[in-house]
This record gives structure tokens, sequence and C-alpha cells, in this order.
């Protein structure tokens, strides 16, 4: 008990204290909080009528992102799978950072999804038996499966910390079978996501069933795009050091995983056009526009060019394995996925409406701001959890203050 | 249905398969009055439920309005369903009280339960409709939706649509699709005639019905097999035993799946808090029906039940000035919509879903 | 000759079915303007119909119309409660939006065949006779010599002994010029009582109320008698269980005999100004791009 009280007072001792810069980048992303919050209000008193969301499309931005972050999440386990199942040396070590990246992703959610609701002070209903807990419900699911993600990363990540600060051996009884749980546990968040939307029949543009590989494919490059990054920065900017192999095995996955992702998109793009049925108005829409709207198709050929030129890029070895040069696919992969799964597939979901009317999505400065405080609060998080788990990784901070080689 | 949760001035529901009672609304809020008393004896003996333990809390902090003692009990209270007729009962007076106050007329929230024998039914001739939106109007007028300036604060469950009757012309024979390398793979046929859901909705002519359109109305269908029902994650949506596909408008949590699941587009979200002007607020409401909503919450068409329990028609089959709106119960062979369902030819939408909607499109 | 003179004897009986289109121009030309006018009064559909020539004008009586604009079947817009309107009427079309009570001003529809077990308070009517037979009258005035109470002389009629222009029968109906129904095969008399003005006639020569014109009307639409009959045709407001009590809308409430062809629409009603659209959605300018071919191919 001692030694957990220690734990907490050593961690957020070590993660309150940096330079200049480590605060100059937490006051911005504190400020862009405060922002969040004020919207947050605002859609609180007045409700869901300061945003661009209508009983036509009543998913925007928050949806888009929600789904988008369940990727990330998901992503995680391209850095915990080859670890501990292909017992990958350079992965090994910063296993735990993926976990932290986890963690916060699936905190970025819930704030989404808060953010979604029409009335988040109801959201009690859905905890059981003091409300009703419907596994009839793909949401219902969704919740479980993410809550669980969340648990299990909780656990794995701060056990190891915990381990690595105490200086004891894991229990690998105790661990491993948590490990491999959360290996498959990251498959199945994606892909009860997918099923969220693709189990309406209401809404042919995501009605079919290579939504979850789709889904789990640019998981699986988004995420590791984002982990590049991040171990980028940390390499820079901190004591510790990433291998470059563990770096090279992510962009790899990232490219296979992008190069499938282009590949289902384009096949989908063939079977819905080729003989287009009505059921295709919503692609149409996307890529085209209909009826002369076509807010969305500069955003859908953006996303192409940054899929396709990514992909490319890191085709190419002297880009893949050059560091300099990594983060440049790194991030227009990051965001052309961000936005073939945000906007790009939530609002053309609702274009046209079941019935056939065919509306525009014009998000409000509320909802962008909202959007970005959320970001700004994943991060947030993101940066105190990787900050605390670098410094226990190096044996900043320790218990006792016994010197603890780390592993 | 239990015998106490009805209002005296409706008979007892199994005495006919048509509750007859009071189809006339002006009897209700005189009616209502006098079993205030007999709930407030019921309360009095000795219902302590957590709600009315929330309201009495309500009333220690000084907040002495009905208005804010319901808002807080509400906060505490079980879906609809979970409750027993005494909690309903409760709500029940607990909103009468707050309505009244806030619309500044006496209110009543009917809690009738569905009655034996019944299962609801709704036709409607497509053939007839001359598109004059008159139902659409109506419904907004029965059923205390939301009614503003701002874009999202009007709500109105019904959609006309105008479909154009299309044509086939001579000189359009050669402008086939596509012409690839000189092959014409298609005609004329891609002029949209007949074609369904490609309608308009905010079409404004002088008059109706124009010559060269056909009018198709959609509202929630009240399937048997609802879509939006199985996707809510808290089960406020559900379907009643006479047929209709209600909300427990105090349960929803505004996550609106249920909107993406519906293939008819029936649902709507309050974006904001719904702008309802005292004038124009309808006192005879149903606590599943049409009771003024809130702020976040998902609303869309219950076929009537403030008028439909008491065996009135729906407002939209009385308004509609051509009779294409027929309604009444499957259960009887003598109802109109039995009769159409013998007589004519009859098509639900989108009968590919699997929903099975119990509102037919007919026509003659 | 002949024909002619029995043309001009039944001109005014079939006013009547004119309905209150004409009740509007009594009311509007009680002082003796220019009797053209009349004729445009007709076919215009009257905002704001009233139904006693005598009425004083109150502040601002609210009159929606039911099923037909043109006077078919009005109601004047009052308190039943306090708090709660006996009708609610579309601001924009002065349409009937909304019944506080379906059996305002309704009799006993009346036995019908094959309806006989219905019991009389359980199928009611709005009559219409009575506005109908102020019209009749003018036939009776004009050719029986017997002339209304003062107070109630149809417009038509002169008030005075200065000579003044009578409206034809085609002036006052301009769609029995041509008559569509029946494509120019029936004539008045198929249709209109020969020696009761205010009355139809039904196969046996027999008169018929204009409450009931379903029974004459059905003598050739058989098959829609039969459908009005069980409700699957035409429009009931009240209550919905077969066995409930139902205020039943005539042949004549919803459909204009005298105009039931019309080419400029392609259904037996008049048309009607629509109601609103809905509101656009939030960023949405305006509906234009509804009216682009709606799938480009």
């Amino acid at each position: 008990m001692k030694q957990l009280m220690r734990f907490a007072t050593d961690y957020a001792g070590y993660v309150l204290k940096g330079g200049a810069k480590f605060y100059i980048w937490m006051a911005c992303l504190a400020a862009l909080i405060v922002g969040m919050m004020y919207v947050f209000y605002l859609q609180n008193t007045d409700g869901l009528i300061v945003t661009g969301m209508t009983s036509q499309i009543h998913d925007g931005l928050y949806f888009a992102n929600l789904v988008f972050l369940v990727g990330v999440a998901a992503g995680a386990v391209t850095i915990v799978f080859p670890a501990y199942v292909y017992h990958h040396e350079g992965m090994h070590k910063v296993t735990v950072l993926g976990e932290m990246l986890a963690i916060s992703a699936v905190i970025m959610v819930t704030m989404f999804v808060f953010a979604h609701m029409g009335r988040p002070d109801r959201l009690w209903h859905m905890i059981p038996i003091i409300g009703i807990y419907s596994l009839n419900s793909m949401l219902g699911w969704d919740v479980l499966v993410l809550m669980g993600y969340l648990l299990l990363n909780i656990i794995c990540g701060f056990y190891y910390l915990w381990v690595k600060y105490t200086g004891r051996e894991v229990n690998k009884t105790f661990f491993m079978p948590l490990v491999y749980i959360s290996i498959v546990w990251a498959l199945t968040i994606h892909t009860v996501t997918a099923f969220l939307i693709s189990t309406m029949p209401a809404r042919p543009m995501w009605f079919h069933s290579m939504m979850p590989i789709r889904f789990i494919t640019t998981a699986f490059a988004a995420g590791p795009c984002l982990i590049i990054l991040a171990f980028l920065i940390i390499r820079n900017n901190t004591k510790m050091w990433i291998e470059d192999s563990a770096i090279k095995l992510l962009a790899t996955i990232i490219t296979w995983c992008l190069g499938i992702a282009i590949f289902l998109t384009l096949s989908e793009v063939v079977v819905e056009l080729y003989l287009r049925t009505e059921h295709a108005n919503g692609l149409y829409y996307l890529m085209f526009g209909l009826h002369g709207l076509t807010r969305l198709v500069p955003w859908f050929w953006a996303s192409a060019i940054l899929m396709v030129g990514a992909f490319f890029l890191f085709l190419m070895p002297s880009v893949r394995n050059n560091m300099k040069l990594l983060p440049i696919p790194c991030v227009m992969a990051f965001c052309g996925i961000w936005i073939e799964k945000g906007m790009g597939l939530i609002v053309p979901g609702f274009i046209p409406s079941p019935i056939g009317e065919v509306t525009e999505y014009y998000p409000t400065f509320v909802e962008i701001l909202m959007t970005v405080g959320i970001w700004a609060f994943g991060f947030f998080i993101l940066t105190i959890l990787l900050k605390g788990a670098i410094g226990i990784l190096q044996g900043e901070i320790k218990y006792g203050g016994q010197a603890v080689a780390a592993k | 249905m239990n015998a106490n949760e009805t209002p005296p001035t409706t008979e007892p529901p199994s005495a006919s398969l048509a509750p007859s009672a009071s189809a006339n609304p002006a009897d209700y809020p005189a009616a209502r009055a006098p079993t205030t008393s007999r709930r407030s004896f019921l309360k009095a003996g000795g219902m302590l439920s957590l709600s009315s333990l929330m309201g009495a809390g309500a009333l220690m902090t000084q907040s002495g309005e009905a208005h804010a003692a319901a808002e807080w009990a509400e906060h505490f209270q079980k879906n609809y369903r979970l409750m027993t007729d005494a909690e309903k009962d409760e709500a029940r007076q607990r909103l009468e009280r707050r309505y009244s106050q806030e619309y500044e007329k006496p209110v009543t929230v009917d809690i009738t339960g569905p009655q034996p024998g019944v299962l609801m039914g709704y036709a409607l001739n497509v053939r007839k409709c001359i598109g004059c939106r008159r139902c659409v109007k109506a419904c907004v007028a029965e059923n205390n939706q939301s009614r503003g300036e701002r874009p999202g604060e009007r709500i109105e469950w019904i959609q006309v649509l105008r479909m154009e009757r299309g044509e086939f012309s001579e000189d359009k024979m050669d402008h086939g699709y596509p012409e690839g390398l000189g092959i014409q793979v298609g005609g004329n046929a891609y002029t949209p005639a007949g074609q369904v859901l490609e309608g308009q909705y905010h079409y404004t002519p002088e008059a109706v019905p124009e010559k060269d359109a056909t009018y198709m109305p959609i509202a929630c269908m009240q399937c048997e097999k609802p879509p939006c029902v199985k996707v809510c994650p808290v089960r406020t949506t559900y379907r009643e035993g006479d047929g209709p596909v209600v909300i427990d408008y105090n349960w929803c949590i505004g996550c609106r799946m249920c909107m993406g699941a519906c293939p008819y587009w029936a649902r709507r979200i309050n974006l904001t808090t719904p702008v309802l002007p005292k004038a124009d607020m309808n006192p005879v409401t149903h606590y599943l029906g049409n009771r003024p909503r809130m702020r976040g919450v998902v609303e869309k068409c219950h076929w009537c039940l403030q008028r439909t329990r008491q065996g009135r028609y729906p407002a939209c089959v009385e308004v509609c000035p051509v009779g294409a709106r027929k309604f009444g119960n499957l259960l009887d062979p003598n109802s109109e919509v039995s009769l159409i369902l013998a007589r004519k030819n009859v098509f639900r939408l989108k009968a590919e879903m699997n929903t099975f909607p119990k509102f037919f499109y007919f026509y003659d | 000759m002949m024909k002619k003179s029995v043309l001009h004897t039944i001109f005014i009986a079939l006013v009547a079915l004119g309905g209150g289109a004409l009740i509007t121009a009594c009311s509007d030309h009680s002082a003796p303007p220019a009797a053209p006018a009349t004729q445009e009064q007709a076919q215009a559909t009257p905002p704001e119909p009233t139904p006693e020539a005598a009425a004083p004008q109150e502040a601002k009586e609210v009159v929606c119309f039911e099923s037909r604009q043109g006077g078919a079947t009005d109601i004047i817009q009052h308190e039943i409660q306090p708090g709660l309107l006996n009708v609610k009427c579309s601001p924009t079309t002065s349409a009937a939006l909304w019944y506080g009570d379906p059996y305002a001003d309704t009799v006993p529809m009346g036995k019908m065949p094959l309806l006989e077990s219905i019991p009389d308070d359980k199928a009611v009517v709005r009559p219409r006779s009575e506005k109908l037979n102020l019209l009749a009258m003018c036939g009776t005035a004009c050719h029986n010599n017997t002339l209304p109470p003062a107070d109630r002389v149809p417009p038509t009629l002169p008030k005075n002994n200065h000579p003044a222009p009578i409206p034809t029968m085609e002036g006052m109906l301009p769609e029995i010029a041509n008559l569509q129904h029946g494509r120019g095969r029936i004539w008045c008399l198929e249709c209109h009582h020969t020696t009761q003005r205010n009355m139809l006639v039904d196969h046996f020569g027999d008169p018929i109320s204009f409450d009931q014109p379903q029974l004459l009307c059905g003598k050739c639409h058989g098959d829609k008698l039969r459908d009005w009959r069980d409700g699957i045709h035409g429009k009931r407001i009240g209550e919905w269980a077969s066995t409930g009590k139902k205020r039943w809308f005539v042949c004549t409430e919803c459909h204009n005999p005298h105009n039931v062809q019309d080419g400029e629409r392609n259904r037996g009603f008049i048309q009607l100004q629509p109601e609103t659209p809905p509101q656009l959605p939030h960023g949405m300018v305006d509906a234009d791009y509804e009216k682009l071919h709606p799938i480009p191919h």
C-alpha cells in the first residue's frame, strides 16, 4: 500500500516537472481544453442545435472522430502483437508506450461519446442494474468492448510500469493471459465499431460485410502512423531511445495495411458504381456529388491522393528507412485515413437519407472547437502517460531510489 | 392495463374492441379533474417510491415550483415500462402539474395502456394523395412538436415526397447511356418515370395536385420488427402491445442509433428545447405520445396514442381532405384497414427490409 | 325551343351544387354592384366565405374550409372550452387542420341501404341542405313566384323595379357550359329533381336529399359506393373502431360534381394551395437542388 502511494506521488511529481517546451505544449493543450469545456457547456444548455448536426445528418464530426479513434486505439496492437507473439526485441521495450496510446485513444473516444449524446446527463441509463443495458444493441456491445479494452490496457500498462518501478519480476501467469486477451480484444473493438454502422440495412453505404476488415486495415495503418510520430518525437526529445528496428517494423505494417485498405476501397468503388443502384448514391455523392451538391467531393479526393501517395512513399525504401523523411508519409496516411473514415464514411452514409432526401453537412465552429479540444485533451493525457512511462522505463522513477536496471 | 389508471371517462377497456370512450377530447380536462383527489388518496395510501423521495428532496431544497420538482424527480425516474402502476400514476400527476403550470392551462397526461384485442394498422391510398401537406401540419398541431424559426427547431414527423411522373418522348430516344466506343448501352429509360424515393421535399406549387406529379407521404411505419428498437442501447423505444412503437422520452439518452437504423427516416432529434408556444400547445397528451418533449431526445410518430387509445382517429386521418388515410384495428375483420387488406392492392414501403410495417400503401 | 326553356327553368336549381361559392356571391353583393362580378366570384375560391348573408360582420371570424375550398363545408372557429378550440385552421391556406369536436353541427346520417344496422347516433353527417336550399329558393322564386322573406332575398333577384341584368346559369356556374361529368352524356336532370329544386333524384324519379348524395352518385359509381360504405373510399372522422361513432363525409363534400374532370389536374379533387414545406436543415440555403435531375447518369 505504501508502495502504491509512493508510486502515485513519484509518478505525479515526475510528470509535472518539465522544461519550457513541455510547459508551452501543455499550456496550449490546456487552452484548447478550456475552449472545449465551454462548448460542451453550450451543447448541454442550448442543445445540439449549436452543432451542424440535423435530423437528416445526425452523426457528424463527433461520431466520425469516435470511429477513427477506436481505430487508433486498436492500432496499439501493432506493437503488442509483435512484441509478445513474435518476441520482437525492439518492440518489447516500448510495448507499454503503445498501451498508453491505447488508453488515451479510448479516453478520447469516451469523450466523443459524451459530445455526441443528446443527453449525456442520462448516460447512467446504460449502466447495468441501475439502468438498462441492452446487448441487442451494437452500441451496447461497443461500450462493453471499449470499456474492457480500456481496463485491459490500464491493467497491463500500469502493472508493467509498477513492476518496473518496484523492480520486481513480471508475474507471467497473471500478465501473459491478459496480454493475449488484449491482443484479441483490440480486434474486437474495431470490429464491433464497424458493426455499429454496418448492421443497418437502412444505410446502404455502410451495409456491407467489408466494413470490419476495412476498419481494421485502416486502423492498423493510422494507429502505427501516430505511434511512429510519437516514437520519433520521443527519440528526439527525451533520453529514451527507440530502436530503428521497431519503427521499421511499424512502417512495414503500415505499408501493407494501407495497401490492403486502398485495395478494399477500390473494390468497393468498382462494385458499387459498375451498375450503380440507388444504394450507391452515398458513395456517388462522396465521389462526384449528387443533385449538384458537392461539399464532400474535395475531401474524398484529398483523402484518396493522401492515402495513395503515402502508400507509394512507404513502398520506397529510401523513404521508409529514412527517419527524417518517414514522418511525411505517416502524416499523409494519418490525415488521409482520418478523412476517409471520418467525413468520408460517416457523413455520406446520411446522404441521401433513407427516403432520398439530399442535404449537406455544415459543421459549426462549436463542433470544430469541441473536436479539436477533445484531441487536445487526448494529447494532454497521452503526454502525461508517455512521460511517466518513459521515466519509469528509463529508471528515473523507481521505488526507494534503489537503482534497478531497465530490462 | 390496470383499471385504476384509466380515467373514469373511459369505459372499461375490456368492454369492447373499441374504447368508444370520450372520443371528444373536449371532455378530458374537465373529466380528469375529479380524479386527482382519488389519486392523491392513492398516493397518501403509502406509495413511497424512489421518485417521490426525490420529489420531496426537491421540495426541501426550496424549489417549490412544480417544474423544478418534476425535473428533479425525472432525473431519477425509471424506464416507463419498468414502473409499477403506482409509479406511472405518480409520474403522470407530476407531469400534469408541471405542464399545467408551464403552459398555463389544464394539461392531462394519459397513461392508458394497450387495449386488449387491438392491433393498430394504417393504410394510405397513394393514388388519392394530392400532396397538400395538411396531414403534416395537423400532426404538428396535435403532437406538440417544436415549431421555432432557427434551423432544426421545426420538427415534422410526416414527409410528403413529390415525385415526377416522368415521360418517354421521341426526342429523347437517342439520349442513351453510356456511349463508350460508340456503343449505346441504354435508352431514354433513364428519365425518372415512376421513380420512387427520389422526390422533392420542398415543392411549393400554387396548387396541388399537379398534373405531372404524384405524392408519397412517409412517416413512422410502426414496424412489427422495428430496427430502431433493436439498436436502442437503453431500450427506451419499444413496441407497445397494440402495435405502435413508442419512446419513453425521459429515458432516451439521445444517441441517435435508432435514427440511423430507421429505413424510413421517421425519427427526429430535438436539437434544442422544443419551441412550443403556450397557445398552440395541445393539452390532451399521453405519456408515450404527444406530451412536450425535452432537449436532446428523439421523437417520432406514435399514431396519436393520446387519441387512438381513447378511440379517436389519428389527427392526420381526420384532416386528409381526400380521405386517403385510413386507420383501424387489424384484428377486426370489419375495420377499414382490414377491408383494405382484403380488397385492395397493397404494398409496404421497403418490404425487402423485413421490417413488416403496419403502415400499408394501397391504390384503387 | 322546348329544351332551351327547360334549361332556363332548371338553371337556378343547379346553382345549388355550386355551393358556397355562390353564397359568397350572395353576401358580397347584397348591395347591387355590377352583375358580371358574380362570375368571378363563382370561379374564384373565396378565402373567407360568410355563411349567412345577413349576419353582421363581427371582429374577425376565422373560417376554415374542410375538404374542398369553395364553400362545400366551412367551420367557424370558436372555443368549446377554455383553451380548447373546436377547430384549428391553417394560417396559410385556412384549411381545417385539427378537430377539437369532430361531431359539431352533425345530424344522423339516416338509413342507407345495407347500412341499416348502424345505430343512428353512430353515423352522422354535417348537413348542407339548409345552405343549399337557400339557393334552390331562387328557382322557386323565379318560377313559382313565391318570394322568400325579405331578409333572405338572394342577390340574383332584383331588389327593386329597376331593370338589372340577371346572371345566366353559365355565368354563375361556368363549368356547366361544357359539363365534363359523364363526358357530355348526362345533363342536369340526370341528377337534379325536375320539380323539387332542392332535391336530387334517384332511379325512380324520387327525390334525394342534398345530404345524401351518395344515393345519387352510387347509381353510376357503384364500386365507389361500396368502398365508401365500408370506409375504404372517402373520409370519416371521429372514432376509428368499426363500431365507433363517425362523421361521414358525403360525396359532394370532397368532389364538385360539376367539374370532377378538369385538364389541369389528374384526380377528382379541386386543386388546393399546399401547406408550407418543411424547414431547410442547418446550412442549406434553398431547395433548388431538388429540381436538378435527381440522378446524374
